[in-house]
């Protein structure tokens, strides 16, 4: 379905992202790590058309990113770090405005508006302001707006930054309601909650993919010191911190992921 | 055209959904009214082509408020991703944003019309030079935004894009005074780029192409420096 290949990017002699290369298949819910800075929002910025890539190619469905930009923006629903919210608006105005922006037909605007509220509980909150809402009903308005013209991927960066924990675990349901309907690109620093709605992580580290590999093939790894199943969170630090040799997490022998160290 | 539609409809929501399209409104018919009635009890004729003058230079400071929120505010807010991420072109997004402003300014000059009537009651007034004069006056107006919006497409910061807007509209508004210190062909520059000689002609009832053309060529450049500016990002 998404398709990168060799994916760079450089900002002056910064290079944020260098041959970034991954495919994605239909109905995937792929986690995306990294450190801050590692280049995960340049990579989800190049996927929406936000920005476009120093070189290399994105293809969704077969549709080039740099000469179909249009058609990728139709198949596309994203929810940025900080959501892009018009604070003035009512819920229901700002749902509406996003429904014909992205397209969706003027008879079927309302049908979509009645979804998406149900979809993301937001039925009690349509007449208020925005900026009177709390900030898990916003990232729930956002997360509406992203996928109101039902698109065929969500990217979503960093959809739980700053929530509490029930917002937290509202947030995910959503998320994991999605499989059936769409593919879902997701960012985040909290690794438990990738491991509750992935499926495969990909790691970033200084621009380049890292890791590659289907969260079970990951978690089936065990510690050395304590014979116990691996964490994700171990995962992340094995390889973002490298260890003492005699401390070494293990990694699974006989899994399919590719790990792709510098 | 929808979607253009649609951008043109919810920055008119922004704007009357807070007091400052009423205060704008309100402030700017407020010193309408005040020039229209010293014009007539000073001159004593049945002409607007004081007002005319005088709107135009409140243009200079009234159009920057209008227009420095235009781009500036949805990039600081972070909605200016939302858009370049939905599947509308970047012309879209100038002309949703222009053509609210339009119809806001068209609003304002509109209630003005009001002025043409009084004359009209009290005197015999030549209705096209009236006619001209307000034709001018939109172009003017109609120009000053394109150079508003183009301006507030470089900053997220909104004093920077009303200060930088009132720079350019001063000095294409203030052009002629500087000819008594230049000759030749940078005298008969700055006489062409000043807003104020092409509106004196609509203001006496006389429109020539060369003053339609510059404002129409004035609007149509700085719609397409924005919509380049929007491509490139230029605020980054």
């Amino acid at each position: 379905m998404l398709i990168v290949k060799h994916i760079s990017k450089n900002f002056g002699s910064f290079q944020a992202l260098a041959k970034v290369s991954f495919e994605i298949k239909k109905g995937d819910i792929i986690g995306l790590l990294g450190k801050n800075g590692a280049g995960k929002t340049t990579l989800m910025r190049i996927l929406t058309s936000f920005i476009t890539p120093s070189s290399g190619t994105v293809t969704i469905d077969g549709d080039d990113i740099n000469k179909h930009s249009l058609t990728i923006r139709q198949k596309i629903g994203y929810l940025p770090e900080k959501p892009p919210l018009y604070e003035n608006m009512t819920v229901q105005y700002y749902l509406k405005f996003a429904a014909e922006i992205k397209g969706v037909p003027k008879n079927k605007q309302l049908i979509q508006l009645a979804k998406v509220l149900e979809e993301c509980d937001l039925e009690q909150v349509k007449q208020k302001t925005i900026a009177t809402l709390s900030k898990g009903y916003k990232q729930r308005v956002g997360i509406a707006q992203a996928i109101i013209h039902e698109p065929k991927l969500l990217i979503l960066d960093e959809p739980t930054s700053g929530l509490d924990p029930i917002q937290i675990q509202q947030v995910l349901t959503l998320i994991k309601n999605q499989r059936d309907q769409r593919t879902v690109f997701l960012s985040t620093h909290t690794l438990t909650e990738i491991e509750q709605v992935a499926q495969r992580i990909l790691m970033i580290k200084s621009g380049r993919i890292a890791l590659d590999a289907p969260l079970s093939d990951l978690l089936k790894g065990t510690n050395s010191s304590q014979s116990q199943p691996l964490t994700l969170e171990q995962v992340f630090i094995n390889h973002h911190q490298p260890q003492p040799s005699k401390n070494k997490i293990k990694t699974p022998k006989k899994t399919n992921y590719q790990v792709q160290d510098e | 055209m929808n979607k253009t539609f649609a951008l043109t409809k919810k920055e008119l929501h922004g704007l009357f959904s807070s007091p400052v399209a009423y205060i704008i409104l309100i402030v700017m018919l407020s010193l309408f009214n005040i020039f229209f009635f010293l014009s007539i009890d000073q001159n004593r004729e049945v002409s607007l082509r004081d007002v005319f003058q005088l709107m135009e230079f409140m243009l200079v400071f009234f159009i920057p408020l209008l227009t420095m929120r235009l781009f500036s505010e949805e990039k600081s807010n972070g909605t200016m991703e939302f858009l370049l991420t939905a599947p509308l072109t970047h012309t879209m997004i100038v002309l949703g944003k222009y053509f609210s402003m339009l119809i806001f300014f068209s609003l304002l000059i509109g209630l003005t019309v009001i002025y043409y009537l009084i004359v009209e009651y009290f005197g015999d007034p030549d209705p096209s030079s009236m006619l001209s004069g307000y034709i001018g006056i939109w172009l003017e107006g109609a120009f000053f935004i394109a150079v508003g919006l183009l301006v507030s497409s470089w900053t997220s910061n909104q004093i920077i894009a009303a200060m930088v807007s009132y720079l350019i509209l001063f000095s294409l508004y203030f052009a002629t005074s500087f000819t008594q210190y230049v000759n030749g062909n940078v005298k008969h520059l700055l006489i062409q780029l000043s807003t104020h000689t092409h509106l004196e002609n609509f203001a006496i009832g006389i429109i020539t192409p060369s003053d339609v053309v510059y404002y129409l060529a004035g609007i149509l450049l700085c719609l397409v420096l924005t919509r380049l500016s929007i491509d490139n990002r230029l605020w980054h």
